[in-house]
């Protein structure tokens, strides 16, 4: 996967919380037009709204810059939230990392 | 602050008691021992100067007593008459007593030397009196009269010496003690001028330091003074925005239900109990034309005053959009165009019952599922999706549709009463629970029954709206639930994906 070495990967794990807000802001602030963002949340076990916002903030700016985004979720109540938000509308949410990539891959031809 | 101040009174109250403790413990004793000192030293000086002029006079009067004698042999040696002799007699009388007392006060003046001049003196006279006076006496006219005179002269020269000596020794020793007298008057007043000093400088110390302190104590007081003013500023500005935004949150969430005969409404509303929270939750419900009831629940990202004049805003954009187009997804379409400039999330649930046809009406954005309950059935979870409003231009969203029987509730709320555990999952479970045993209860005030069987009587975290519409329930038709329906079926594993304004039929009742 050496295309994967072009993609910006954005990991955070435990509890995004508002107390977590800013951190969550400052680790999706992309710099540059990487091929792609892997956005790995598979090790984050819990969500709030405000973590739902920046996501969708942040999906609104790469959207204005052309760039591709997926999404890597494994919190069953994560997902549910992702659900109320409609992110599916927005992002490409995968349960695998493999998938990610591979969508990634796809999505810059 | 309030701590610091008393012990800070303390260390005054102690440092000016610290001057006279100083004073009496390192002054005092100086005098005192100086005194002491002074006063032995006088007296020493004083005693002293008594015996040496006793000594000086008994000094004189040996040598006045060995002249007499010398005198009076002399006088004999040249007219034998007993008169002439007359003062050696007196004075032969007196020299051993005199003699004898200033041995004793040249013992008690101890001076070194003066004991043995005394002996040497004593001695001359004695060797004068043996061999010059007592052959003279005996035969004033014998042929070596004139060899005694000169025997004799060389004795009372050398009696003349040690009794000029002897004076000599006892000025000496009266200069020394005028001196030592002297030194310690001196250093006496060194002694006074140190202790004067020593005061002096306490007492200026003790000063300057009373000044600090009290210069500090005054700068803290002048700070907890501006401290109280800050916080008191700070909490009346807190007690204002909270009590702004109390009255905003009361004056919106508590818009009258609408009352019409097919339908019944419930809602309640629960400020976050950490006030600093009371966040931008609303509801409303507003009778349309043609036997329509708009409702319209959501959750405006954000505490406060700004929570809630955001959320007054995203409100009566609802309604307003609501009456030019009724259709719910074109509803939130207008409402997010107009809060994309307030930079602010919110989450909505909006729709209609329709009192004619029985059905639901709704779309949401970025809100939890609204919650259907059916007479007979197992509570439902709707479907729900579409991106939170007010952060992503030209959003679409889906206008669905539930075909409702009477006696079905519809229940919106928002997500603090599903968020409550920090497990949306749970909390749906606990909310269909909640929902499906206030209805079997058959209580008036459904969204008030379901709150209190979700929280009890515990304070919630953030804030939670529930807002239920129902259709009025025929007179045959009771809300019981099938034991045996499973809870949690959601809407679309029965629809499956249908097209936007494909009617989901769920109302059918065995």
């Amino acid at each position: 996967m050496s295309d994967a070495s072009m993609l910006a990967v954005v990991k955070m794990d435990g509890e995004l919380d508002i107390s977590r807000r800013a951190e969550i802001r400052a680790a999706l602030a992309i710099d540059g037009q990487p091929a792609g963002v892997l956005v790995d949340f598979a090790e984050v076990t819990y969500a709030d709204s405000s973590a739902i916002s920046e996501l969708l903030r942040f999906r609104a700016d790469l959207g204005r810059r052309g760039l591709a985004v997926a999404l890597l979720i494994k919190s069953p109540q994560f997902k549910r939230l992702l659900e109320y938000a409609g992110v599916s509308d927005a992002f490409a949410v995968f349960d695998e990392r493999a998938d990610a990539l591979t969508y990634l891959g796809s999505a810059r031809r | 602050m309030d701590s610091g101040k008393p012990a800070s009174r303390a260390a005054l109250t102690f440092r000016s008691f610290l001057v006279p403790v100083l004073i009496l413990v390192l002054v005092v004793p100086i005098l005192l021992g100086g005194g002491y000192v002074v006063s032995r030293v006088l007296r020493h000086s004083f005693n002293n100067s008594d015996a040496r002029r006793a000594a000086r006079t008994l000094n004189f009067t040996l040598l006045k007593d060995q002249l007499d004698e010398e005198t009076g042999v002399r006088g004999y040696t040249s007219i034998p008459d007993a008169r002439f002799l007359e003062p050696y007699d007196v004075a032969r009388a007196d020299f051993p007593g005199k003699a004898a007392l200033l041995r004793k006060r040249l013992a008690f003046l101890d001076i070194p030397g003066t004991q043995a001049t005394l002996d040497d003196a004593v001695a001359a006279n004695k060797e004068w009196l043996a061999r010059v006076a007592a052959p003279l006496l005996a035969a004033p006219r014998r042929k070596e009269a004139s060899f005694l005179q000169f025997r004799g002269k060389a004795l009372i020269d050398r009696f003349r010496t040690d009794s000029q000596r002897l004076d000599d020794a006892l000025v000496a020793r009266e200069s020394g003690d005028n001196r030592a007298t002297q030194d310690a008057i001196d250093n006496v007043s060194t002694l006074v001028l140190f202790a004067v000093t020593l005061i002096v400088i306490i007492a200026a110390a003790s000063s300057v330091a009373q000044n600090r302190l009290a210069t500090r104590l005054e700068a803290e007081r002048r700070r907890a003074e501006s401290e109280a003013r800050a916080n008191l500023e700070l909490r009346t500005a807190f007690e204002t925005e909270k009590r702004i935004a109390d009255t905003l949150q009361s004056a919106f969430a508590q818009r009258p239900l609408p009352v019409v005969p097919t339908l019944s409404f419930s809602a309640t509303y629960i400020p976050a109990s950490d006030e600093a929270k009371v966040g931008g939750d609303w509801y409303d419900a507003v009778e349309l034309p043609k036997g329509r009831v708009l409702f319209s629940l959501g959750d405006v990202e954000g505490h406060g005053i700004e929570a809630a004049v955001n959320m007054s805003r995203a409100r009566q954009a609802l309604i307003s959009a609501a009456l030019i187009d009724p259709d719910p997804a074109q509803v939130l379409r207008r409402v997010n165009a107009q809060l994309l400039s307030s930079g602010r999330m919110a989450t909505a649930v909006a729709g209609y019952a329709d009192a004619s046809s029985y059905e639901f009406v709704y779309a949401t954005a970025g809100h939890p599922p609204p919650l259907l309950l059916l007479p007979g059935r197992a509570p439902v979870l709707l479907e729900c999706g579409g991106l939170p409003l007010g952060v992503i231009e030209d959003c679409a969203y889906r206008t669905r549709r539930v075909q409702a029987v009477p006696g079905a509730v519809l229940v919106l709320y928002t997500d603090g009463a599903v968020e409550h555990s920090r497990n949306v999952i749970e909390g749906e479970a606990l909310l269909m629970q909640a929902a499906r045993t206030a209805l079997e209860n058959n209580q008036r005030d459904l969204a008030a029954s379901i709150r209190t069987e979700i929280f009890g009587r515990h304070p919630v975290g953030d804030d939670v709206a529930i807002l239920t519409i129902g259709f009025a329930a025929g007179e045959t038709t009771r809300m019981t639930f099938a034991a045996d329906s499973t809870q949690g079926a959601v809407v679309s594993r029965l629809t499956g994906a249908r097209p936007p304004d494909e009617r989901a039929r769920l109302g059918a009742v065995a």
